[in-house]
């Protein structure tokens, strides 16, 4: 199965010098943000609307649709979000890195597209080489007269900022990026307003949107949106990132539509597993998505619906292969503490109950488990999602909680026989 | 008029030859009951440490508002109890108590227990009023004696009796009665321990 | 349903509650309590605890929501009692409890707490965590007044919502994150705030302690009583609280019309003095240089006797009486006709001449309430910093000016917006002040030259255009008082009058001493009888045959003491050399004065020069009422007995002029209440009963049109324009030397301690070192040396009546030479 190119096709065709400006502008680039500053608003919103395309960032919500949301009172901002901390995603990463006049140019046009005069990058506080890269990208936009005053000489200004975050994955979440952005504690906002777009940074109206889902913009208007909604799936329009990793031969970033099944993607896209080795399950859209077994879900089709009817995410395209070796309360338990260490302590439930489940997950993979454990973890977990439902029934200000509860919920209904195992052993029986 | 007499004589002879019931008090005690509401002692931990932490939620339960309880913080380098907090003040007006064991049902720590010493009679109301002084327990686990020089004490009462705990567990489910929940504490208002645990001595 | 009103469903009541209001609030305004730690009536919410999670439907169906962040909408149907409704705040309280640590026994707040009762309510039975507890360091004082342990902790956000949001000093936040989250202070930042004992009070948990009630009683042992604080004149409602007849706490009561529930800690931990075991507890009697103790008659006697013979050789006018702004109303009128009466003298006043004129403070025209603040467009505060002599008015400038409102998120009123977008707020103090931060314009000026400024201001010319124009808007509400002891006390009045000229405007003149109000209401002032007439008044025949002329003001009584004119003096809680700004005249004349007579709490260093010396009751033993800067009159109650023998003021008065051959006729207190309801125009009806049973936030006097005889128009004559080389401004600070301060080590020792504050310039034109030596009109002291580049070049700032530095003088010139 082929890779469909779009984002990632510089930097497959010049992997050595794809990220700079020379390469960039020889290959085309910079064109498309030269006409939308002849198209204005409507009709960039309408292209976008059109296209089909979706937020990249994991919520996966119409990013056209998001823009026509944006209130009309200026100032208003436009923040990339770049804090890609969710565990096995590293898609921008990649983009920020060999292609960062890409996401630039793809500024340009959303800042247009939305009158937007003020335009921050929040890129997350580990990806220093990408941050570099970035702002040396932005620099030589600036250069040449791409960013700042008078862009491409029209009367257009933009100012650019590459703000580099401090270590939190909550920061992902958009509107404590924005909180991080202005200062304060990176602490999700309380929704309602649940769009940036009508009080966002600054209490302005703002436009949060991935760097993938930037990135895609230049394309757009060179394809036009027909011939980018050729490209995908007719729901889920365009080509998607995935991250695949874990217990396959061939990890790695994948640029492909929508509509292939998950067994295509694991076996022949990432070259299936190692040799005598068995699927036992993976994580289709990162850390916080709840897992997918092969019984039940291999030949699903990934598209955004029918992942979500499956009662998962396909979210930022994060796919984690495990295979028979793993132990599921291990996984677990590594998936929560994550989230545990990364709660930012805000809300009761998250702060209190991802610690609980991660010490209870310990106990049981250390063999001093309970037979009640399973009650109290299961338990606890719904104390933060109700009902353990997807989309989650949250008892939070927002998702990271329940993202936590994802692991448990899985492993509880698709392998409580190991649960047990681990208790009645008094350990992990796969060590 | 005879056989009446005869009938009562009877009764009379009847009773001769059975037990006496009648203890030559004070010469001799009777055992009391296991529960028997006698004064009380503040006991301490093993270690010498007092149990009391001075909360006084003994003053709040009593009914007759006999007990007078103030808290001070401890100090840091020679700590009167475990914690941030211990009784500072602890006076119990034996006038006023109706022995009804609510300050013992309220101690969460089991700092106040009653022994069964029952012998309380003083000649000066103010005598009356107990203070730490007589309830805290010495450090050899011994109580002291309102009157220490007092013919009549009976020290046997207070230092050997059984400290009453409290009706019901802590968890308040009545069939955890008289289960060990608590470290053992050295002297009276102490139990025996358990089968499997070592004795400790006082 | 009014266009200001929603219907929504509880419980399945149908309710018709005002617009915008949040769930939580109207459910409990209308008998529905729902759970909550985080949420606040007076602060923005934050949904942290997730404790108020409720059915909420607004249309698609019932969704689990917080109750505290969700305002009602029409229609709105919520559930309180449901199955999952209970069982998600039983998870959270477990949540809450799995790091609690079970000190209850040993917290100050077990028996009180609100965990402990929301967990008793809404809790499950037991709990399933098995594992180790989050552990921190036990208490760490995070100021001299405040304890902080983190365990007990449940993250709330209250105190540190307080501190940033309604006290304006952000020094206790979040450190760390997740379940590591701890509330803290910055690292060699002390919670020095003048509010800290606020978060004491609303930390739902006993993660704040206070250092002073610590450990000290249970809830269970406290008797408590409603009173009303006298550190200020703001009239901020309190709880008292007691236990075996020793005042321990003090609580803020959530009183819409004052306080709104926050106290400063001056006020909240300022009772010390009471149980002082430094109180006079026997009358003395001068012997030689010392006193000796006397009975009640001998003292008494004694009085009567030297009074008699005064007024007998000298005439009345030779009897003088200072103060009465320390005690309550019923003493004021009784010190009021004492002198009217008895001795037959006009000469006494409340105001220690460090205040404004008797009249403006009592009578001014188009006086505001301090509730007018939330409403004004824009503020003026041209007098002291409030933050240090007002302080809870501070805190509700602030707010105003802010434009937070409490209550409301994100609702889309025209009005909450207007509201939110915060009154322009107009500053002017020679200093920097507490209000700056917050302040839209902030006016300096050198001491002597306000004159000049308020013509400027007035012309609206230049730097000022913007700012007249600002002014211009109203409704404007100005907080005018004098801003230091060395300005003429007439630029207020000037300010006010300029006030008058601007659009829809109300006037809140400012003095600091407790009942000052009161007392110049009760007629303790020279020119002033009961019930705001003025003294030349005809028609108030209440007490006879009365001197008509009016009579010495606290600077000419101490004038005439030096000049012999007054034979005897009274001072009544009133403390004239630490007080009185030119300190060195109140010095030589309480030499001077032949008899002087003190009614004290303690031997201030007035009394001290006493030739007899009378114990009186203090705050919280005795009952009455007392009047705050906008009017209110409102209760005072007892309950502790005073120290040793001591009596209320107007019982020793009343005593003391049976013994001189007349009386007061008083029997009791609210005897002197009902008289004065009586007597008095401006307080016609407000008796006791009124007060206790009636209005919970007091009456605000003149209660109608015509009850008040004298209507004060500010005179608009600012006074000289003094200009120098050196200028000395010289404010009161919270804490200071006064003499309640220094019988409360715990405050006292938080005092800034005398300083000469200078601008570096200054110090470097100077040529002064660390110490440096300071010469005002009227008394001198060599000072530490602070440089302050925030003061004006050409201005020295010297703190009042700090411990050792006498008043230097009202007079804003001054040398400064190194030492």
């Amino acid at each position: 199965m082929n890779e469909t190119r779009l984002v990632t096709r510089r930097m497959a065709d010049h992997p050595a010098d794809s990220h700079t400006i020379e390469r960039y502008e020889a290959t085309g680039g910079y064109s498309q943000a030269r006409r939308s500053l002849q198209m204005g608003r409507e009709r960039l919103v309408e292209l976008v609307k059109e296209s089909g395309l979706l937020g990249r960032g994991g919520a996966a919500f119409p990013a056209g649709m998001k823009w026509s949301f944006l209130a009309p009172a200026r100032p208003a901002y436009l923040v990339v979000n770049a804090d890609e901390s969710e565990p096995g995603t590293y898609k921008d990463r990649q983009l920020l890195e060999r292609d960062p006049h890409q996401l630039v140019e793809g500024i340009i046009i959303a800042a247009v597209a939305n009158e937007v005069h003020h335009a921050f990058v929040y890129v997350r506080g580990e990806y220093a080489r990408p941050a570099r890269r970035l702002q040396r990208a932005v620099e030589e936009a600036y250069g040449r007269g791409y960013l700042g005053k008078d862009i491409f000489g029209s009367d257009y200004d933009l100012e650019v900022v590459v703000h580099l975050g401090a270590g939190a994955y909550i920061c992902g979440e958009e509107t404590a990026l924005l909180n991080s952005l202005e200062g304060h504690r990176g602490e999700p906002r309380l929704k309602p307003p649940y769009f940036p777009a009508a009080t966002g940074l600054y209490g302005k109206p703002t436009i949060v949107n991935n760097v993938e889902t930037i990135s895609n913009l230049p394309h757009i208007l060179e394809l036009g949106a027909d011939g980018f909604r050729k490209l995908g799936h007719p729901e889920d329009t365009g080509t998607f990132l995935f991250s695949v990793s874990g217990h396959v031969r061939k990890p790695g970033n994948y640029e492909l539509p929508h509509g292939i099944t998950w067994r295509e993607l694991i076996f022949e896209v990432a070259g299936g597993l190692r040799e005598g080795r068995t699927l036992k399950c993976w994580i289709p859209g990162g850390a916080s998505a709840p897992w997918f077994v092969p019984a039940d879900h291999l030949d699903l089709e990934i598209t955004k619906d029918a992942t979500g009817r499956a009662g998962s995410m396909l979210g930022s395209g994060a796919v984690v292969v495990m295979d028979d070796t793993t132990c599921v309360v291990r996984a677990a338990q590594r998936i929560v503490r994550f989230f545990a260490h990364e709660s930012c302590g805000q809300c009761t439930p998250c702060r209190e109950g991802t610690s609980w489940l991660e010490m209870i997950l310990g106990r049981i993979e250390e063999g001093a488990g309970r037979e009640v454990d399973v009650d109290v973890l299961l338990d606890v977990a719904d104390n933060i999602s109700v009902g353990l439902a997807w989309p989650p029934r949250m008892t939070t200000i927002c998702p990271l909680g329940p993202s936590a509860v994802s692991p448990v919920s899985s492993i509880t209904r698709y392998f409580k026989d190991e649960i047990m195992a681990h208790i009645h052993q008094a350990g992990c029986p796969l060590r | 008029m005879l056989t009446e007499l005869l009938k009562g004589l009877a009764v009379t002879f009847r009773q001769m030859f059975r037990p006496r019931v009648t203890t030559r008090y004070p010469k001799e005690f009777r055992t009391k009951p296991q529960r028997f509401h006698g004064r009380h002692v503040l006991n301490r931990y093993p270690d010498g440490m007092e149990k009391c932490i001075g909360c006084e939620l003994c003053a709040g339960a009593c009914p007759a508002r006999c007990i007078y309880v103030r808290g001070m913080d401890n100090p840091v380098d020679a700590p009167v109890s475990p914690g941030e907090r211990y009784g500072f003040v602890y006076e119990i007006n034996m006038l006023r108590c109706i022995f009804c064991g609510l300050c013992v049902e309220a101690c969460p720590t089991e700092a106040i227990t009653m022994t069964h010493l029952f012998e309380m009679s003083v000649t000066n109301r103010d005598d009356a009023i107990y203070t730490k002084n007589e309830l805290l327990m010495r450090p050899d686990g011994t109580v002291p004696h309102m009157f220490d020089d007092d013919p009549y004490a009976n020290y046997e009462e207070l230092n050997t009796a059984d400290g009453w705990l409290r009706a019901t567990a802590p968890g308040g489910v009545a069939a955890y009665e008289g289960v060990k929940m608590w470290q053992g504490t050295q002297g009276p208002a102490s139990w025996d321990p358990e089968p499997d645990q070592e004795t400790r001595d006082a | 349903m009014s266009e200001h009103t929603v219907r929504i469903v509880v419980d399945g009541r149908e309710l018709e509650v005002p617009k915008g209001e949040l769930v939580i609030k109207a459910a409990q305004d209308n008998g529905t309590y729902i759970p909550r730690f985080c949420w606040h009536p007076r602060m923005k919410p934050v949904g942290m605890c997730r404790m108020c999670l409720v059915f909420i439907d607004s249309g698609r169906g019932p969704m689990l929501t917080t109750a505290c962040t969700t305002p009602v909408a029409d229609g709105m149907k919520v559930d309180t009692t449901d199955p999952a409704v209970k069982k998600a705040q039983e998870g959270i309280l477990e949540f809450l409890l799995i790091n609690h640590p079970l000190d209850c026994p040993v917290c100050d707040r077990g028996g009180e707490c609100p965990l402990q009762d929301q967990t008793m309510a809404y809790g499950p039975g037991e709990s399933r965590f098995v594992e180790e507890k989050r552990h921190f360091e036990k208490p760490i004082p995070i100021s001299d007044l405040v304890m902080l342990d983190r365990e007990r902790c449940i993250l709330c956000a209250r105190c540190t919502r307080f501190s940033e949001e309604v006290s304006g000093d952000p020094l206790i936040e979040f450190l760390d994150r997740g379940y590591h989250t701890e509330v803290n202070t910055f690292p060699d930042h002390p919670f020095r705030s003048y509010f800290s004992g606020n978060t004491v009070q609303i930390c739902p948990v006993g993660a704040l302690t206070a250092t002073l009630y610590r450990f000290r009683a249970r809830p269970w042992d406290l008797v408590a009583v409603e009173s009303t604080c006298t550190h200020c004149t703001a009239g901020d409602r309190i709880v008292i609280q007691a236990s075996q007849n020793e005042i321990l706490r003090f609580l803020g009561v959530d009183a819409e019309a004052t306080n709104q529930g926050w106290l400063s800690d001056k006020c909240r931990f300022g009772f010390g003095y009471i149980n002082s075991d430094q109180r006079l507890t026997v009358p003395l009697i001068r012997d030689g240089d010392g006193f000796r103790e006397a009975t009640w008659g001998e003292a008494l006697d004694l009085i009567a006797q030297r009074l008699g013979d005064v007024i007998r050789t000298s005439g009345p006018d030779a009897v003088a009486a200072l103060g009465g702004a320390r005690g309550t109303n019923e003493d004021a009128y009784a010190l009021s006709k004492f002198m009217r009466t008895v001795v037959g003298s006009n000469n006494l006043d409340c105001r220690m001449d460090d205040t404004l004129d008797a009249e403006f403070l009592a009578a001014t025209v188009d006086r505001a309430l301090i509730s007018d603040i939330d409403r004004a467009k824009t503020i003026l505060v041209w007098g002291p910093d409030l933050k240090e002599e007002h302080p809870t008015l501070y805190l509700r400038v602030r707010r105003a000016a802010i434009g937070s409102v409490p209550g409301l998120v994100s609702s889309n009123s025209d009005a909450h917006l207007a509201a939110a977008a915060g009154a322009t707020l107009v500053v002017v103090h020679p200093r920097a002040t507490g209000l700056d931060p917050v302040a839209d314009f902030k006016l300096t000026y050198r001491p002597g030259s306000g004159a000049e400024l308020l013509a400027q201001l007035r012309a609206g010319e230049g730097r000022l255009a913007e700012v007249r124009a600002a002014l211009a808007e109203g409704p404007v509400v100005a907080l005018v008082g004098r801003t230091g002891s060395t300005e003429d006390p007439r630029l207020a009045e000037a300010v006010a009058a300029f006030v008058r000229t601007l659009p829809d405007a109300k006037i809140l003149p400012l003095a600091r001493r407790a009942n000052t109000y009161g007392a110049l209401d009760m007629g303790v002032a020279p020119t002033l009888l009961p019930g705001r007439v003025s003294i030349s008044e005809e028609t108030f025949t209440a007490w006879g045959d009365i001197p008509r002329k009016p009579g010495r003001d606290c600077r000419s009584i101490l004038e005439g003491a030096l000049a012999g004119d007054i034979q005897a003096l009274l001072l009544v809680g009133a403390d004239p050399v630490r007080d009185v700004p030119d300190g060195d005249l109140a010095d030589r004349a309480l030499d001077a004065v032949p008899f002087l007579v003190a009614v004290d709490l303690f031997l201030t260093d007035s009394a001290g020069r006493a030739d007899v010396v009378l114990p009186a009751d203090g705050f919280g033993e005795k009952e009455g009422t007392v009047t705050n800067l906008e009017g209110r009159v409102q209760k005072v109650n007892a309950i502790v007995p005073g120290a040793g023998q001591s009596r209320p003021d107007w019982s020793i008065l009343d005593d003391l002029a049976r013994r001189m051959g007349s009386s007061l006729g008083f029997g009791s207190a609210e005897a002197i209440a009902k008289e004065i309801a009586e007597v008095a125009p401006a307080y016609r009806g407000v008796t006791w009963d009124v007060l206790d049973w009636e209005a919970r936030d007091g009456v605000v006097v003149p209660g109608g049109e015509g009850t008040q005889p004298l209507v004060y128009l500010p005179a608009d004559t600012p006074g000289p324009i003094i200009k120098a080389d050196l200028v000395l401004h010289s404010a009161r600070t919270m804490y200071d030397d006064g003499v309640t301060m220094r019988h409360t080590p715990h405050l006292h020792r938080l005092a800034p301690g005398a300083a000469l504050h200078v601008h570096p310039d200054d110090a470097a034109r100077l040529g002064l070192g660390f110490r440096a030596r300071v010469v005002g009109s009227s008394g001198s002291a060599t000072l530490p040396v602070v440089t302050d580049p925030s003061l004006a070049r050409g201005v020295v700032y010297v703190p009042f009546n700090q411990p050792g530095c006498p008043p230097l003088g009202s007079d804003p010139r001054v040398t400064v030479e190194p030492a």
